[in-house]
């Protein structure tokens, strides 16, 4: 979308300029891996219940409208994690270990919570900030593993998820003043470490999504605007021609999946941190050795997004909305997780999207079109129109 | 009429912006040793895919014995009895040598492999035809010689009796080629039918009975080798005219810029060392040209000088700096410019736009960076500038993802690139390859515009009338070695291409009178 | 010495999942395809199996029986689910990995999903005796009767057999040496003749039927023929992926890979009957963690020289030869 922003002339709107552009058919790709999950969606609903199965599809397409603070509370975390999958893919690494720095970042920010005597109105940033280095711990040894070793991340990133979340669960449980045993979860975090609430009633919606999409804005400045993510595009682009040009790869791997590390830290943290509706409460952390599914989450969300910051702030609020619509599809005798195989259809079909997308178009174009027209996204190198 | 086991008739096979095969025919008699002579990109290996169902011509056809036949794949080139050698082997490195010779075609019992009944066959096969491999040794364990014995067989083994041959000895020492030479004359004398192709003389007038020849994808002709001799072949590959000439003035020789010394490279291939100890100078005001046929070591060689790979010997000092062991960054500081081999994998980013491709080797530089922040309005003030000035021509301008550029403006924004960066040698790797004759003509002149301006360049090329009209001096590159050094206003280009294919060699002079 | 078998005979119920899980990933991997799927095929593949006890629990079947009915359903289920991976990555040449991780996490949902609405449960529960005491005759053998033939599951002994079967395939059929070709050279292969494309679904759809089986019989040796959508297979999957590794990509050493990991979990889960390693005193979570450390530590070291099929997590264009 951006190509389009910056083309000089700016000609009002160009519709076939549009839809020739990189962010056009990423966004067409999106838009049909979208409408494939939710029809798979509606069919195992019409398979489970065929007669409410019209009123819980439309709670999970509208349901999410009339709550739209909750929307954005629990989009806050897939937000960080979509960022985090989504900063490494742009540098050509695959970053399924979100879920691990998701919960290292969690629990350092729980850490400082309970642990920690600070001040209301610092305690929350301090601890917000152990929650990003956290996270970036849990980044960086993939990362060295990968730029030291060439370990493959995903194996690497994979495997630290559970090695992180038996750490968290060990620390948590031998630590009494976290940890109530009676209850098998967290106990109540002090209010100062609480992240201000926005205030919207009966929802739980706190600054944590103002930080959220104010992070998404800095990523996007740095991809777009810094040597740093030119180096880190181009070596997603192509590996060799950032050799040639003298980048130095290793240096960059490391420091990418720290900073993605971080991101999904930050992740955890909004997530623990935010303020509970119910006074004197607050969010629990359970430790019962299962590994963090927003982790995961944050993979469709940034492949929704395209791995774009700000395609990333839409895609993080869309999958959050149809989780809400999930959530009251229960209303009417829907089980929530339906949402989750949405999901997964969703990314499975995101995988060859732009495949289907040219096909699609390709087939369009040789049955309704003109003879000679180019493709958007055609592969083959194209003459330009002297 | 004569009796031909195979005809191609008219093959033309185009592929986009290129005609690789124009009206070909070719025309294969049982029994002999057929030489498919011709320069890099004159066609004669699109010509044997299509022969092999690689490729599928868009007009012409194909006679077996007499009969039009259709070949879709390499399958149906297999029915028909033509096998193929390609220049780059098709085998399983962890498999053995008898694995990959009987892949495709396992004899087998319920499916289970007779490997015993296989061995016999291939161990009855290689004695005959004296093809001594070891059968039970893995593929990545023995020479490239042995390896190419192992595709042979392959072939034997199906009981081809078409044996296509691409370029079989590039990648041999003299003694084995030698011994080739021999196996093929032996198939040919059994009745098989060989076409081989080569652009090195001396084997098809050691081997073979005829020699088609081509010419920039088309056909110049067929000719009786004993008729003939290499002087005559060599005058039909390059062709007498030539094309275009440089405009140039006398050279002014200046310091030398870049002393190599004694590099050696190990090759990623084969066992042996893909450069071996190489050593030459390049002054300031001198275009110098390696030339040679592709595959022996160029491409080793710049790896090494850019900093892409490691060398296992010697030294590289660019304008009395010692970069044997700088970073590539380092080298591009120190003066150095590359025009890299491949403009797709290594000279740009695709999926950038042209401005950000044209900064590509500079946007860390002050002048287009503050604090870790890209200047973009600098950035496209200075795309414009080197678009204007070196005719970069684009759909949108600066913003214009370079995907969507033609090959020839492409290459234009990365010689622009590297010419107007702070340079003291340009080493140009084969700048003008897959270009049209007006994007040719333009890059020589930016060369030879470098050189007048007091730079070393380095010219790497496989093309003859660019080595010949645009050097200032040549070096011919052959198995790794230099082995000639030449003028090019007192050579000629059939003393070139006998340099070039091995048939002539020279020791290079100490070129230690620079001062 | 009762430590000892009691080690061995619970680690064999853990090292035959994964090494039938690996085994699956070795042919979908050196056919040229990465296989992370894995994990959510063994959970599909426990599903359907325990889903099929369930159902003829209360049939008065012998139970070795039913596993082995169970064994051929989880098969089945397993090579299903496969093809959606090699549909995606075979045809469609997409990215592998993604796809994967999106089977992945479709299964946990799919089987929490199911299991709410139909058994208002996470998973499910069977109440088959699938342990076996002693095996007649075989049980009587000194020490290694004890070791491989009392207080055992009957998947040790298929796992082994199966073992048998893979490296037979692998290693002596014209379909073995096809398959190996395609994941090392698939130009090679395509020069003379081999379809890759069909060689590929091949290797994707036996991960799929090991896949399946494996999280089948993980299910009966290491839940008592249990499974819950919530903790799924615990990573198994995935580990069954650096067993491979591990194993550098041949039978016969994924098999020393899985009983060096099952090794190390059992003895996690056995803390408390081992004086010594008892007497320690260490957080028992630090155990919990060793497969996963042990895989990292194995991976770091043997990546360098480790040598994976050379054409895998490549997409196969004919077009581009």
């Amino acid at each position: 979308m951006q190509d389009n922003n910056k083309s000089p002339q700016k000609k009002g709107f160009d519709l076939k300029a549009i839809t020739k552009t990189k962010g056009f058919s990423a966004f067409t790709a999106a838009l049909l891996a979208i409408v494939l999950g939710l029809i798979f969606g509606f069919i195992v609903m019409i398979f489970a219940n065929p007669d409410r199965a019209m009123a819980g599809f439309r709670y999970v397409i509208f349901g999410g409208l009339g709550r739209f603070g909750d929307v954005l509370y629990f989009a806050t975390p897939i937000m960080m994690t979509g960022l985090a999958v989504g900063f490494a893919f742009k540098m050509g690494l695959f970053n399924i270990g979100a879920s691990g720095q998701y919960t290292m970042g969690m629990f350092f920010a729980m850490y400082v919570g309970f642990m920690w005597d600070l001040p209301t109105g610092l305690h929350w940033v301090v601890a917000i900030f152990a929650g990003m280095i956290g996270g970036m711990l849990w980044g960086f040894i993939p990362g060295i593993f990968k730029a030291a070793l060439n370990v493959n991340e995903v194996i690497t990133s994979i495997m630290f998820n559970y090695i992180g979340m038996y750490f968290v669960d060990m620390w948590v449980q031998s630590n009494a003043t976290m940890y109530i045993a009676s209850k098998s979860c967290t106990n109540y975090l002090p209010s100062s470490v609480q992240i201000p609430s926005l205030g919207i009633a009966g929802s739980n919606v706190n600054f944590g999504i103002i930080f959220a999409i104010i992070t998404a804005i800095i990523l996007f400045i740095v991809l777009q605007k810094t040597t740093f993510g030119y180096e880190l595009k181009a070596t997603g682009y192509n590996k060799y021609a950032s050799d040639y040009a003298g980048m130095k790869g290793k240096r960059n791997i490391v420091v990418t999946m720290m900073i993605a590390g971080g991101l999904a830290g930050l992740g955890g943290a909004f997530a623990i941190l935010a303020p509970s509706a119910i006074a004197g409460s607050s969010m629990t952390y359970e430790p019962i050795n299962i590994i963090a599914a927003n982790g995961f989450n944050g993979i469709a969300v940034a492949l929704l997004g395209s791995s774009n910051p700000l395609g990333i702030i839409f895609s993080a609020t869309f999958i959050s909305h149809i989780q809400r619509g999930g959530t009251l599809a229960n209303l009417v005798g829907f089980k929530p997780e339906i949402i989750d195989v949405v999901i997964a259809v969703i990314i499975y079909f995101s995988a060859f999207a732009m495949i289907m997308n040219s096909t699609l178009a390709k087939f369009i174009k040789t049955r309704f079109g003109k003879k000679g027209t180019v493709l958007p996204n055609a592969n083959s190198e194209t003459k330009e129109a002297k | 009429m004569e009796n031909y086991i195979v005809e191609m008739l008219n093959i033309t096979k185009e592929f986009p912006g290129i005609i690789a095969n124009d009206n070909i025919t070719l025309n294969l008699k049982k029994g002999e040793v057929h030489a498919l002579l011709g320069e890099n990109g004159a066609g004669k290996s699109t010509l044997m895919s299509v022969l092999f169902g690689l490729y599928q011509a868009e007009k012409g056809e194909i006679r077996k014995n007499g009969e039009v036949v259709k070949i879709n794949n390499p399958n149906d080139a297999n029915t028909l009895g033509i096998g193929m050698v390609h220049q780059h082997f098709k085998l399983v490195e962890i498999f053995t040598a008898l694995e990959n010779i009987i892949l495709g075609v396992e004899p087998n019992k319920m499916g289970f492999i007779q490997k015993s009944e296989a061995r016999e066959k291939v161990v009855e096969l290689s004695e005959k035809y004296g093809l001594s491999i070891n059968p039970d040794a893995l593929i990545e364990d023995i020479s490239v010689g042995m390896q190419q014995r192992v595709e042979i067989l392959k072939m034997l083994y199906r009981e081809n009796e078409i044996l296509i041959f691409d370029e079989p000895t590039a990648v041999l020492t003299p003694q084995e080629i030698k011994e080739l030479l021999k196996i093929m004359r032996g198939f040919a004398e059994e009745g098989k039918s060989i076409l081989f192709i080569t652009h090195k003389l001396n084997e098809i007038m050691d081997v073979a009975d005829r020699c088609t020849v081509l010419r920039k994808g088309k056909y110049i002709g067929t000719v009786n080798v004993k008729d003939t001799n290499k002087e005559e072949l060599s005058k039909m590959m390059v062709g007498r005219d030539i094309s275009f000439s440089v405009d140039k003035k006398p050279m002014k020789e200046g310091e030398v810029v870049l002393s190599v010394r004694n590099v050696t490279v190990p090759s990623k291939l084969h066992k042996n060392n893909a450069v071996k100890n190489v050593s030459f100078d390049v002054k300031a005001g001198e275009i110098v040209c390696l030339a040679g046929i592709d595959g022996n070591g160029q491409t080793e060689f710049v790896s090494a000088l850019t900093g892409l790979e490691k060398m296992s010997e010697g030294s590289i000092v660019l304008c009395g700096k010692d970069i044997t062991k700088s970073s590539i960054r380092e080298r591009s500081v120190a003066g150095m410019s590359h025009i890299p081999e491949d403009r797709h994998k290594h000279g740009l980013v695709l999926e950038y736009s042209l401005e950000e491709n044209l900064v590509l080797q500079r946007y860390w530089e002050p002048a287009f960076q503050n604090k870790g922040f890209i200047k973009f309005d600098e950035v496209r003030k200075y795309a414009e500038g080197l678009i204007k000035r070196f005719d970069v021509r684009s759909g949108q301008g600066p913003v214009t993802v370079v995907r969507s550029m033609s090959g020839g403006n492409q290459q234009k924004a990365i010689i622009a690139r590297e010419i107007d960066k702070k340079h003291e040698i340009l080493v140009a790797v084969q700048p003008t390859r897959g270009l049209d004759v007006g994007a040719i003509e333009y890059i020589h002149k930016q060369l030879v515009e470098r050189r007048d301006a007091g730079k070393g360049v380095l010219l790497v090329s496989l093309e003859l009338d660019e080595v010949m009209n645009v050097s200032d001096r040549i070096l011919v590159m052959y198995e790794g070695e230099i082995v000639g050094e030449l003028d090019p206003k007192t050579t000629t280009v059939q003393e070139l291409g006998l340099y070039m294919s091995g048939a002539k060699r020279n020791t290079v002079k100490e070129t230690n009178h620079a001062g | 010495m009762d430590t000892v078998f009691y080690l061995i005979q619970n680690m064999l119920p853990v090292a035959v999942p994964l090494l039938l899980v690996a085994l699956g990933g070795m042919f979908s991997e050196r056919s040229g395809v990465i296989n992370i799927a894995l994990e959510g095929i063994m959970l599909f593949g426990a599903f359907f199996g325990a889903l099929f006890v369930y159902s003829i629990q209360s049939s008065g079947i012998n139970p070795q029986v039913i596993l082995l009915l169970g064994m051929v359903v989880a098969a089945v289920a397993g090579f299903v689910y496969s093809l959606l991976l090699s549909f995606a990555s075979v045809t469609m040449k997409a990215d592998q990995t993604i796809t994967g991780t999106s089977l992945n996490m479709m299964i946990p949902a799919a089987v929490l999903l199911f299991s709410k609405m139909f058994f208002n449960s996470d998973g499910i529960t069977t109440n088959v005796g699938f342990f076996i005491r002693k095996i007649p005759v075989l049980g009587d053998i000194p020490v290694l009767g004890q070791l491989f033939f009392q207080k055992t599951y009957l998947t040790v002994i298929i796992g082994f057999i199966l073992l048998i079967i893979t490296v037979i395939i692998f290693y002596k059929t014209k379909f073995g040496l096809r398959l190996r070709a395609c994941g090392e050279h698939p130009q090679a292969a395509d020069s003379v003749g081999i379809n890759v494309y069909f060689m590929r679904y091949a290797g994707v759809s036996l991960s799929g039927i090991l896949g399946g089986i494996g999280g089948f019989f993980y299910s009966v040796g290491i839940l008592d023929g249990n499974i819950s959508g919530h903790t799924g297979v615990a990573g198994f999957g995935f580990l069954a992926l650096a067993v491979m590794i591990f194993g550098q990509w041949k039978p016969m050493k994924i098999l020393f890979a899985a009983l060096f990991f099952a090794f190390l979990r059992t003895l996690a889960y056995s803390i408390a009957l081992i004086p010594f390693l008892n007497d320690l005193g260490i957080n028992q979570t630090y155990y919990k963690m060793l497969p996963y450390v042990a895989t990292m530590v194995v991976l770091a070291f043997t990546s360098k020289k480790s040598r994976a099929p050379k054409a895998e997590g490549i997409p196969y264009d004919k077009a581009k030869r």
